[in-house]
């Protein structure tokens, strides 16, 4: 056992006796750094023995800057040590590895050093380490010992072997140096930067063998100073090293010092990209579909203990591409398994809805909508190109992880297209989407003081912004509060931010005057005010994915809402498709509202107007799958007989029938306040 | 809350194209873009900048280009550096755009043949560089660590860079000090986004052109300049995340269906006329750089802007 602080000491005092012997021209050859080390250190370009002395002084005898000042002597001519030893590497080679190093095809550096008792455990580590992408440099007795096992070492193995003693290790710190002066922006004479520098950027990692002579020892320890971990294989007491197996040492490391492997390309035959995101496939262009009424489909992403997710793992259940007839609506399911340390199970309505705009991504692939609702489609040109049902799988699986690298570990993708099975996941599925709805049941408004925006149409809207309230979802009907809250956490700067709601300025309209600084700013300065409550005054603008939309119809003093899937004839004369065009793209238009199903049945659904009793017109589609709850609903307001009092397509399309309707059944709405 | 202020309190920033031999290049001539503090003939009409300046688009291998031009230049297509050359003098361009479409090529790993053609276009003209690397993120590492290192110290501006794929080109950017041509696709959020993101890999505010993307016209281009518009306001209320000069590039002018199916003995009118005009009103919602590749669409931008920019000065830095 070697004590490392005594060891310090010794290995210190050496250098510096070494130090102070030197005598002639110091210099490295390729560089434009003068000595790196010393130069970024103190600012002072050191050629002389003396002007060493000095730079050592200045930095309070660092031991890199005399084990640098000693080699650039001995290194001179025909003191540079012989193939396969690379000595200092000029600036030219190093400007490579550096762009290496940013473009992300090496991940971080790693020093080897020390004398390794048998050269099949460096060996392995080395192999570890060039699979995991990251340069390593090797000082020392660790060369011979590789080179015995004939482990191929060299630039283009990524091992490089900077020298035969333990004092070359310091060119791994003359390259992090001028890495740190050429990238970072560090200015010589600067030592703070430096030391900022190589602490949060720098990604490097240091994995020492037993048997460090006392100057190795003294310069590896100086490493820690660089925020490098120095992971000790064993051998050494005292000291700050971190003592772990060989077969963790590279995985400590890198831990220790948040280096990950990235996942980059997507490995299907099919081009990937936020460019194709709005691009639809048309009916002529398509190969195959799933869902969007035509078959059974549902998409749901669940979080899972780690143990049971095997990232990466894709698989299918049912017919695979070859097997569909061209033109045919399948069934299908969508179910991503998730892993991951902070992961949580709400966050998982947030992440789901990513499985919209992850499909979509792919130049040959579409889809809308969610949970149970989802249509998905996949173009002949696709299907040419090779892509199978297993790959949109993998397109799910692979942008999660790069989309989400810390807060997923694993993710695996089943994708189901067996009639049964499907219809056995969906009804699994349903109960899953009811549990998350009963989630936010019961919050109110008053209960808190955040509302959460969301800016994710602003791509195609620029000035829409959506607030989002316990008590009032979003109104493409996918983000709920708590949605927009969750999404939040994971990503401080995305599209759902915060809103203080500050002080009321109408209870009743919803008008508060943070939302109103929010929507301001937010809308670049077009929509100056907006009531949460109200679709008459200053109304919330509209993107144009409106579940439903609701309007107000001056002749019966009341409110209609026509649903999107609705195609037929409304009251007000226009259908949804000509209604949609009217007020979407960010506008803010009074009389009308972008709105979600869910938001008929909440308590501050028309608060200004009158509540639901102003609603005169829904089409029997949203009649019948809000029933159950409407009822519900309508019988705790006392008012059991509203429900067959809210007209239909079945009862009237245009607005003479709808008059008449009204009348007949003696409507509230004909009662109430003019709306105008 | 600066960017909540009515009143434009910001400025756009500038960046150096090309360097000279006194700046360490071989440039005859380098511009310096930006400095804009209002959108173009608005207000006082005192801010609007230097008089834009056209890149005339070359390539390496002719096969990947519009047989529109190929047809009109012929041979001289096939030599980047004659091409290059004739740009400049005969053209009469600001700016050469060289995009490397011999990495297209299947299978493509001949990267000493970069460097070579990099080569070639700088001694083939005086004018400043813009380098528009490979198409495929596969052999993006290799294909921009090369176009850096032939161009050091010319002060390229390397092209392209994208939201999900920008470390390659930042990284030759930073190794080679050139300046980095960022893209996002007609949406004000990502391309702040990616500006972020260079940012935050070491690339200076001063070394980035915004590339907003533009669609030609009547195929997207009211989206584009609503963008411009946007982004550039924005800069000029403070978002220094914005304040970028701006490049653009309707390269789709020469391919959409109105050129295409033109009677062919006006075909080549039909088609300059299509890039002018696009061209033109990127320049009129902000653009410092306006791309094309009709070389008799360079004099015509240029007669125009004079007009419109009457007693303005290219950006001779």
């Amino acid at each position: 056992m070697t004590d490392i602080d005594t060891a310090i000491t010794l290995g210190n005092a050496s250098l510096k006796e070494k130090l102070n012997a030197i005598d002639g021209p110091l210099a490295y050859e390729e560089t434009a750094y003068h000595l790196p080390v010393a130069y970024a250190l103190t600012g002072r370009p050191v050629h002389t023995g003396k002007e060493a002395i000095l730079a050592y002084t200045l930095t309070k005898e660092n031991p890199f800057v005399a084990c640098e000042s000693i080699l650039a002597l001995s290194e001179q001519g025909p003191g540079r040590e012989p193939a396969p030893y690379t000595g200092f590497i000029g600036d030219a080679v190093l400007r490579k590895l550096g762009y290496s190093l940013v473009d992300g095809s090496i991940l971080g550096l790693a020093l080897l050093i020390g004398t390794p008792a048998n050269a099949e455990t460096a060996s392995r580590i080395c192999r570890e380490l060039q699979e995991k992408y990251m340069l390593t440099f090797l000082a020392g007795d660790v060369v011979p010992a590789l080179s015995l096992a004939s482990v191929k070492l060299g630039l283009e193995y990524r091992l490089i072997p900077l020298g035969s003693t333990s004092v070359h290790g310091v060119h791994f710190v003359d390259i992090i140096t001028r890495v740190a002066l050429m990238f970072g922006g560090v200015v010589p004479g600067d030592p703070g930067r430096l030391l900022a520098y190589a602490n949060q950027r720098a990604k490097a990692i240091a994995i020492v063998f037993p048997g460090l002579d006392n100057e190795g020892i003294a310069l590896v320890d100086a490493l820690r100073l660089l925020g490098i971990p120095i992971i000790s294989l064993g051998g050494y007491e005292g000291g700050e090293w971190i003592a772990t197996a060989p077969e963790d040492a590279v995985r400590e490391g890198m831990e220790r010092k948040g280096i990950k492997v990235t996942v980059t390309a997507i490995p299907i035959p099919m081009s990937c990209s936020p460019a194709f995101e709005g691009k639809s496939i048309r009916k002529e262009e398509m190969y195959v579909e799933f869902g969007g009424g035509r078959s059974p489909a549902f998409e749901l992403l669940r979080v899972k203990p780690a143990s049971e997710v095997t990232d990466g793992l894709i698989r299918v259940t049912g017919p695979e591409i070859g097997s569909l007839k061209e033109g045919s609506a399948v069934p299908l399911g969508i179910i991503v398994e998730v892993a991951g340390k902070s992961m949580r199970a709400d966050f998982e309505p947030v992440l789901e809805r990513r499985i919209h705009n992850f499909v979509n991504y792919g130049e040959g692939s579409w889809h809308v909508a969610q949970r149970d609702l989802i249509w998905v489609r996949i173009s002949k040109e696709a299907v040419n190109n090779g892509i199978k049902i297993e790959h949109i799988g993998k397109l799910i699986a692979t942008k999660f992880r790069i989309d989400f690298p810390d807060l997923l570990d694993a993710v695996q993708v089943t994708l189901v297209t067996d009639l049964d099975a499907v219809l056995k996941g969906k009804k699994e599925a349903e109960a899953i989407y009811e549990e998350r709805d009963l989630r936010i049941q019961g919050m109110k408004d008053t209960d808190v003081d955040l509302f959460y925006s969301c800016t994710l149409c602003q791509t195609f809207a620029p000035n829409h912004v959506c607030i989002i309230t316990p008590e009032r979802p979003a109104l493409c009907g996918a983000i709920s509060w708590l949605d927009g809250k969750i999404a939040y956490e994971i990503s401080p700067s995305g599209a759902n931010q915060p809103v203080e709601k500050g002080n009321v300025i109408d209870r009743v309209k919803g008008e508060f005057d943070g939302v109103n600084r929010f929507v301001k700013k937010a809308s670049h300065g077009e929509v100056e005010r907006c009531s949460l409550y109200s679709i008459m005054e200053y109304p919330m603008t509209c993107c144009g994915c409106f579940e439903c939309i609701a309007l107000m119809l001056p002749e019966v003093n009341g409110i209609m809402v026509v649903n999107r899937e609705y195609k037929g004839d409304t009251p007000s004369g226009m259908s949804f498709s000509t209604l949609a065009g009217t007020i979407g793209g960010g506008a803010q238009t009074p009389g009308f509202a972008g709105i979600s199903k869910n938001y008929i049945l909440s308590d501050r659904f028309l608060q200004d107007e009158g509540g639901i009793e102003r609603l005169v017109w829904l089409p029997s589609l949203v009649k019948e799958e809000l029933k159950e709850r409407l009822v519900q609903k309508l019988n705790e307001l006392g008012h059991p007989e509203l429900f067959d009092k809210i007209a239909d397509e079945t009862k009237a399309t245009t607005l003479e029938e709808l008059v008449a309707f009204l009348d007949e059944v003696q409507a509230p709405a004909l009662t109430m306040k003019p709306l105008l | 809350m600066s960017e909540n202020s009515p009143d434009s309190s910001g400025k756009i920033g500038y960046v150096v194209l090309g360097a000279t031999k006194a700046e360490g290049g071989t440039r005859t001539v380098s511009f310096r873009l930006g400095g804009e503090s209002d959108l173009p003939f608005i207000g006082m009409n005192t801010g609007q900048g230097s008089i834009p300046l056209v890149a005339f688009e070359i390539c390496d291998d002719p096969e990947y280009w519009s047989p529109i031009v190929t047809s009109y230049t012929g041979d001289l297509s096939n030599d980047a550096r004659e091409w290059a050359g004739v740009a400049e003098k005969q053209y009469g361009a600001d700016i050469i755009r060289l995009y490397l479409t011999s990495t297209k090529r299947r299978g493509f790993d001949n990267f000493s043949s970069i460097t070579t053609v990099m080569e070639e276009v700088l001694s083939g003209t005086g004018l400043p560089l813009v380098v528009e690397g490979s198409n495929e993120p596969a052999i993006d590492s290799d294909v921009f660590q090369r176009c850096g290192e032939a161009g050091e110290g010319e002060r390229l501006l390397l092209g392209t860079a994208e939201a999900g794929r920008y470390r390659s080109v930042a990284a030759a950017a930073l190794a080679y000090h050139h300046s980095v041509l960022a893209q996002s696709p007609i949406d004000i959020n990502l391309a702040k986004q990616l500006n972020i993101l260079l940012r935050e890999i070491g690339v200076k505010a001063d070394h980035i052109m915004i590339d907003p993307y533009t669609g030609t016209l009547g195929y997207g281009f009211e989206y584009s300049y609503s963008v411009m518009e946007r982004i550039r306001s924005a800069a000029l209320k403070g978002d220094t995340d914005l304040a970028m000069p701006m490049i653009t590039s309707a390269t789709d002018s020469l391919s959409v269906k109105e050129v295409r199916e033109a009677d062919p003995a006006a075909l080549e009118d039909i088609a300059v006329e299509w890039e002018f005009y696009a061209a033109l009103s990127s320049a009129i919602a902000g653009s410092s750089v306006v791309c094309v590749r009709h070389p008799k669409t360079v004099p015509l931008l240029k007669s125009a802007f004079r007009e419109l920019w009457a007693g303005k000065m290219p950006g001779e830095a």
